[in-house]
């Protein structure tokens, strides 16, 4: 019962970053700023979904499973290198900006990174 | 019984084909060593089997080969087969030592023996099948081979438009008998020639009888260059003369007299076969001597002369009576020796003087007297002179000409036409001789005649020899030969007959002199004749029409292809799509739609998924002339095709459709790089109206017929394999299991499939130069970045991860969602991703891989573990599985399957990158090339 709440709570917090991602990537005003969108889906999200499966699958009496976490590696590896791409693509284009994201720009030439 | 000598006496030739083009290298005269030694073997062989033959046995080799469909291997050889083989291998021999001195330097000799021997090979084949089918097979071959042949001076015209003729109508010919082949099968119930011979009553008296016999004489007519089918055989003399003589007088021509005689037993007797047979060589043999007589070129002469003695043969066929048989049998054997010699004869003067033309050969008695006295002999016995072997056939043919029954009233046609052609064989023969060798100089020749190089010689003083000798003593040469091959083609009792040359006076002796006299005469008056026949006959040139004809068909076929096939792709796709809906549609009209099982529940995930389906497609289309954009709606279509197959407990297919996806979006942003971003609107309202009804129309069927599917109840094979997967196939994995054992055959074809498109592919792209925009659609340039460092720094460690998840799920794939196919994807993703990010040049630096031998190797390592099972008495691609144990990994199994999924996985790696790195390297070369400018 104790472990349903547990795996039922990192769910929600999973799906919630997921949802609020999801609105980001809608509302944020710029190219830039919706970058974060779905970096915080791939990463929280899906991290408290991982989480979650931990807890259930090795509660189930079979022995810890811990296989899911490769998942969360090859996010952690893949998730910002996309999001850079994106992100030197934008600046390439010079695609517009609001004013807030001009000023990061100015001071780091190099470009923001994602995340 | 079971005589294993009559496979090598087609297997000689066949394979010994291959050596004198090999011997070509040590000279013109080892390569003719070579063709002769295998004809001698060959020879050899045969005579060893003369006694048997001769006795009146009938040797007999059988081998299964396709027993289902009653094509068999099995040979035959009785005393016709015998007589035939002997022609093919004797004269065969004698041609080739005649065409080492014929052919000139330029010509390749290699090429011509080889052509030869196959040829020679093609006929024995006909001549030693027992099935009727396999003797088809041959037939066919001799048509094939004689095209070569034909053509063998491949840069004249007259010899590729000659060579095509003869192909044409003998193809044809080919493609009746085989109609007419497989009717006489089922009729008599075997395709072996033994139960066919035996069965001359049910054959004669089934009501297909008429159509089997036209259809089976269409095909000996054609090849036996009969009217109006004899057209071709002229227009064949554009071959070189070592060929002519052969395929004229011993061979390919004879093919069609010999399938007469050898159906003879089956097939003969009636009035039809009378009528049919009889007539068509009446005319062919009138008709023959008429134009042989008219022909300036010596090698026409001959020709026609040829087609009027076939007619004359398949004359004496068609008249039914054993006796017609036996003399028909006996001119087979005449005609091949001297006009075998007269060809060759001809072919020493046309080489020797440069010519063919009566009109200037004169008087070359005193430049090739030796050549003059051998020709004379031979076209002394074509006109059936006295002691001449032409002779006794002849009048064995004049004989059998009054002995017919069919005709009553009109007997006296038959004698009568027999009599006129013999006169105007007479004056042609004359001719041959008087024309060239005698009246007057020769006129404005090309070159000086003289004698040619012995050796040439010797082959037509052993053919004249033989006219000789035939002629004067036939029953110490001939009669054995004859009665032999006789009695085996009526298939029965001989006949009464007597091949002595005084008969005393009688009705054929009397026929005789007045063709001598006739022939005379007619010669004598030549000119009137040549003039009147100028006046009255136009000349017509059966090339020329057949030409004609072909041209035209070609623009009919042009024109058709160009309506249906006119290089554009929405066409196509738009008469395929239509069609389809056209005929489901009116298939299933009348069909009731919904069936008795219930629809299941619809619940919110399917709904949502479906929904996001349909809409992905709908943005696809809508959005289709951004590409990018489409692109990324056709990828969520991907995306959701594979949650649905996770949904639908079908993970292999899942992990399949996601790699595959990825696979696929790479390739599409590659080709993308090609294009502009944005197509213009090119289509005409009216026509997006037709396309959206068709793509409606499609849906719609697709759908329809899905619901009428599902709503019907039917039985799965699933369950079948998923009782059997781990019985069967040792494997948990069911769809594994099926793929790489139980349809493991498929498989097998669908790699190759997938390496020969890769193939394709990769040499469509050699050497294309595509233009590559300077610039993307808004004209903004490209990143100068090339190998951003971040993507290639961290690209490199998941290499060996990916490695690893694609070995894990290859080594589980035959128990759990996994696999060769899905393994080699992920390897083929994680390899691309090294190209990309740190370039097409450092990737190969590190990792050269030749991806044609990778593929290869895949394909190999599959069929090999195939044709393993084979080792193990196993039909092909069955697979052995077993347990094992082995400390510290613990009990794991081993299944020769895995060999089998470890070829598929280096067949997908390999295709899979031969495309894309080879699309990826065409960006380079662009890419260079924009910088140099």
């Amino acid at each position: 019962m104790l472990v349903e709440i547990i795996v039922s709570l990192f769910l929600l917090i999973g799906a919630a970053f997921a949802l609020i991602g999801s609105w980001g990537l809608v509302h944020l005003p710029d190219f830039y700023m919706r970058l974060h969108g779905p970096t915080k889906a791939t990463t929280l999200g899906v991290g408290g979904m991982i989480v979650g499966s931990v807890i259930f699958f090795s509660t189930q009496g079979e022995g810890i499973s811990l296989h899911e976490l490769l998942i969360t590696l090859f996010l952690f590896i893949t998730a910002p290198v996309s999001a850079h791409m994106l992100a030197k693509a934008a600046l390439h284009l010079q695609l517009e900006r609001v004013e807030k994201t001009r000023d990061v720009a100015r001071k780091n030439t190099s470009g923001p990174c994602g995340k | 019984m079971n005589n294993s000598l009559l496979l090598p006496l087609i297997l000689l030739p066949l394979f010994g084909a291959l050596l004198p083009p090999l011997f070509h290298r040590f000279g013109r005269t080892a390569s003719a060593w070579a063709a002769a030694v295998v004809v001698a073997a060959a020879l050899l062989l045969l005579l060893s089997l003369l006694s048997p033959v001769f006795g009146g046995q009938t040797l007999l080799y059988h081998a299964d080969w396709l027993p289902a469909y009653g094509l068999n291997l099995s040979l035959r050889l009785d005393g016709l087969s015998m007589l035939f083989a002997l022609l093919i291998l004797g004269i065969g021999l004698l041609v080739i030592l005649y065409a080492r001195y014929y052919l000139s330097e330029r010509d390749p000799m290699g090429r011509f023996y080889g052509f030869l021997l196959l040829f020679m090979a093609a006929m024995l084949g006909v001549v030693l099948s027992e099935n009727l089918l396999l003797m088809l097979v041959f037939w066919e071959m001799t048509s094939l081979s004689s095209f070569l042949l034909i053509g063998y001076w491949k840069y004249r015209a007259d010899a590729r438009q000659g060579a095509r003729l003869a192909l044409t109508i003998t193809g044809a010919g080919g493609l009746s008998l085989l109609a007419g082949i497989l009717l006489l099968g089922q009729i008599s119930g075997s395709y072996e020639l033994s139960v066919v011979l035996d069965s001359a009553d049910i054959i004669q008296a089934h009501p297909l009888y008429p159509v089997t016999l036209v259809l089976i004489l269409l095909g000996a007519f054609t090849k036996s260059a009969q009217f109006p089918f004899h057209f071709w055989l002229p227009h064949a003399m554009a071959a070189p003369t070592p060929v002519s003589a052969y395929l004229h007088s011993a061979t390919m021509v004879k093919a069609g007299v010999f399938l007469l005689a050898r159906l003879f037993p089956a097939l003969a007797g009636t009035e039809l076969w009378f009528y049919l047979v009889a007539s068509t060589g009446m005319i062919t043999l009138l008709l023959g001597a008429y134009h042989a007589l008219f022909k300036h070129d010596l090698k026409g002469l001959l020709a026609y002369s040829t087609i009027s003695h076939l007619g004359l043969i398949t004359l004496l066929f068609g008249l039914g009576t054993p006796l017609g048989a036996v003399a028909g049998v006996f001119h087979i054997i005449n005609h091949a020796i001297f006009k075998a010699s007269l060809f060759m004869a001809a072919g020493i003067i046309d080489h020797e003087s440069g010519t063919r033309d009566m009109h200037k050969l004169n008087g070359l008695w005193r430049y090739m007297p030796h050549t003059a006295t051998l020709a004379m002999v031979a076209a002394a016995s074509m006109a059936g002179v006295p002691l001449f072997n032409g002779f006794l056939s002849k009048e064995m043919f004049f004989a059998e000409t009054l002995h017919q029954g069919w005709l009553g009233d009109w007997s006296w046609l038959l004698p009568l036409g027999a009599t006129l052609a013999g006169v105007f064989a007479v004056a042609y023969s004359i001719r041959f001789i008087h024309d060239v060798f005698f009246n007057g100089e020769p006129i404005d020749l090309p070159r000086t005649p003289h004698e040619p190089p012995r050796y040439m010689k010797v082959p037509v003083e052993i053919l004249v020899a033989l006219c000789l000798l035939v002629g004067v003593v036939p029953a110490w040469t001939v009669a054995p030969l004859l009665a032999t091959a006789a009695s085996s083609t009526i298939g029965g009792e001989l006949p009464r007959y007597s091949l002595a040359i005084w008969h005393g006076i009688n009705t054929p002796l009397l026929m005789s002199l007045i063709a001598m006299l006739g022939g005379a005469l007619m010669y004598a008056l030549r000119h009137h004749l040549f003039a009147l026949h100028a006046r009255c006959f136009r000349p017509f040139d059966a090339k020329q029409v057949f030409e004609r004809l072909l041209y035209k068909l070609i623009l009919l076929a042009r024109g058709l292809t160009e309506v249906l096939e006119n290089g554009s792709l929405q066409r196509y796709l738009g008469l395929l799509i239509g069609s389809v809906v056209l005929v489901t549609g009116v298939a299933l009209w009348d069909t009731p739609l919904s069936g008795p099982v219930p629809s299941a529940e619809v619940d919110a995930v399917t709904l949502v998924g479906a929904l996001a389906l349909a809409a992905s497609a709908l943005t696809t289309t809508i959005w289709h002339r951004h590409r990018l954009v489409a692109l990324i709606q056709l990828s969520v279509v991907g995306l959701v095709v594979s949650v649905a197959f996770v949904r639908f407990a079908a993970p292999d297919l899942a992990l399949t459709q996601l790699s595959v996806e990825m696979v696929t979006i790479i390739l599409l942003m590659l080709v993308l790089y090609f294009l502009p971003q944005h197509t213009p609107a090119e289509s005409s309202s009216l026509r997006k109206g037709r396309d959206l009804l068709l793509a409606g129309g499609a849906g719609a069927s697709v759908a329809l017929l899905a619901w009428g599917v599902l709503t019907r109840p039917y039985q799965t094979i699933g369950d079948y394999f998923m009782q059997q997967s781990l019985p069967g196939g040792g494997g948990h994995n069911v769809v594994n299991v099926i793929l790489v054992d139980f349809r493991g055959f498929d498989t097998l074809g669908e790699v190759t499939v997938l390496g020969i498109a890769a193939i394709g592919i990769l040499m469509l792209l050699r050497g294309l130069r595509l233009k590559m925009p300077a610039a993307d659609g808004e004209g903004r340039p490209w990143a100068s970045d090339r190998y951003p460092m971040i993507l290639a720094v961290i690209s490199r460690p998941l290499l060996p991860l990916a490695l690893v998840v694609a070995i894990y799920l290859m080594l589980r794939g035959h128990n759990m969602p996994g696999g060769g196919f899905i393994a080699g994807l992920v390897t083929a993703i994680a390899l691309i991703l090294q190209y990309v990010a740190s370039g097409i040049a450092w990737t190969r630096a590190r990792m050269n891989i030749n991806y044609i031998k990778l593929t290869a190797t895949g394909v190999l390592l599959s069929t090999l573990t195939g044709l393993g099972s084979w080792l193990f008495g196993y039909p092909f691609l069955t697979s052995g599985f077993g347990h094992f144990h082995l400390p510290l990994v613990g009990e794991f199994e081993l299944a020769t399957a895995m060999l089998f999924d470890l070829g598929v996985y280096l067949a997908v790696i390999g295709s899979t990158l031969l495309v894309l790195a080879n699309l990826g390297t065409l960006t380079l070369i662009n890419r260079e090339m924009a910088e140099e400018n």
